[in-house]
């Protein structure tokens, strides 16, 4: 990044497409993929879709800045949002704010976590979200441009800079871009941000520092009994971060999956349980250094187990996706939080 | 063209930036801090044998993060830039 740009304009002269993107590259303001140039024309029509929305924002980490809504709207339009997607990214960075997310500790990593953005509610259908088949892989604007753009301004404003302050060992495709919707219509749970206390008619958006998703393949079992087995065992995985941090993760159902354990009478409530009592991880699995490491943070086993979560309620049970006998599990950074925050919409 | 800087933002309210001046290094107090990960301590260790053969090691103190997934706190940095004119970090892993 330039640090010689600190105004909050910046003229860069008569320059095509190409020439945009090669400065914007050169001054560390891209993920790499071309983006859009942020001119004040454009910058505009964003701001002006959050005009009702008065609420400020915590400084961001690591550069500890407050951003304005000028620097967070160049980002989105950057990231190939519309403008009806500004709230959408204004609430994820609302989310990842929250003291319990730990933004820092999740941005400064070495850890390949990205911001995982789930949004609930009815704006998903307003804004075209992609909450059924595919919804976390490619091929809808929404998803891709409303999670690059809180990858871009944690890039950007915050200052997350791969190889300086973003010091992923690996990092992750998730780093890119990883939003996607509940698929509400095909649950046959109540909505995940109903579960959390909002109304139903609230749009919400839930944001963790997430893994990218580890499949969870059973074609063969067509009982909830079947599929908790399944699920707990993918769960219980000695080289996450959750084993030894807990903290929270996402168990996302696929449809197919979600209404075989609703048919066999289970909850979510029910499901959590089962999960987090049958995930745990057993002692003679994790290496006697680790143990020894893990003991020296104060963090010991429960009657020679350890689980990947804090609680039941700590694994965030969703549906989403499309057909298939899939779901999906997403641990965590462990010292995070699954943060929710309300959007707020032009009235 | 004119574009909207993305990375401008703002300080927030009350920060400001303290200049320490030149560092002596053989006499004045000095922070190892430590981001809680393996082997941090042990490098600041063999660190501060380094620093006894060439000066007095009073007046140079550990001080670690609680967890090595979080950053330090706010009062943690402003209580060892009061207290001390350098601090030498070590990022174990």
């Amino acid at each position: 990044m330039n640090d010689k740009i600190e105004s909050e304009y910046v003229e860069v002269g008569d320059i095509d497409t190409e020439a945009w993107n090669e400065f914007a590259q050169a001054q560390g303001w891209s993920d790499g993929l071309p983006m859009i140039a942020p001119t004040e024309a454009k910058v505009a029509r964003f701001t002006s879709a959050v005009v009702a929305d008065n609420e400020t924002f915590a400084p961001i980490s690591p550069r500890q800045v407050v951003p304005t809504l000028q620097s967070l709207a160049a980002n989105a339009v950057m990231a190939g949002c519309k403008p009806e997607y500004f709230p959408v990214v204004l609430a994820g960075l609302r989310a990842v704010l929250q003291p319990e997310y730990n933004l820092h500790g999740t941005l400064a990593t070495t850890h390949p976590c990205g911001q995982l953005m789930l949004v609930s509610g009815p704006i998903r259908n307003a804004v075209d979200i992609n909450c059924g088949s595919n919804c976390l892989g490619q091929g809808r604007r929404a998803n891709a441009a409303i999670g690059r753009a809180l990858q871009l301004i944690l890039l950007n404003v915050g200052g997350a800079r791969p190889g300086d302050m973003d010091r992923a060992t690996h990092g992750s495709p998730a780093k890119f871009a990883y939003c996607f919707g509940e698929n509400e219509e095909a649950s046959p749970f109540p909505p995940y941000h109903v579960r959390k206390g909002f109304a139903a008619s609230d749009s919400v958006v839930t944001a963790m520092a997430a893994e990218a998703p580890h499949n969870i393949n059973d074609h063969a079992s067509n009982t909830g009994e079947g599929l908790i087995t399944t699920i707990a065992g993918t769960m219980s995985q000695v080289g996450a971060n959750n084993v030894y941090l807990q903290g929270p993760c996402f168990v996302v159902l696929g449809p197919e999956h979600a209404q075989t354990m609703a048919r066999d009478g289970w909850t979510a409530e029910t499901i959590q349980e089962a999960l987090y009592e049958r995930s745990k991880v057993h002692v003679s699995r994790i290496s006697r250094e680790n143990l020894e490491s893990w003991a020296g943070q104060d963090r010991h086993p429960v009657a020679d187990h350890y689980y990947p979560a804090s609680s039941p309620q700590h694994i965030n049970l969703v549906v989403a996706g499309g057909p298939g006998k899939h779901s999906l599990y997403i641990p965590s950074f462990g010292n995070t939080a699954a943060a929710s925050s309300r959007i707020n919409l032009p009235r | 063209m004119r574009i909207v800087n993305p990375t401008f933002g703002q300080s927030p309210a009350g920060a400001e930036t303290l200049k320490s001046g030149a560092v002596d290094w053989a006499k004045d107090p000095i922070l190892l801090f430590s981001n809680s990960k393996p082997n941090a301590r042990e490098l600041l260790e063999g660190l501060k044998g380094r620093f006894a053969g060439i000066r007095s090691t009073d007046g140079i103190d550990f001080v670690w993060k609680p967890s090595a997934s979080q950053p330090a706190s706010a009062e943690q940095i402003d209580g060892a830039a009061r207290r001390y004119k350098a601090a030498l970090l070590a990022l174990g892993d």
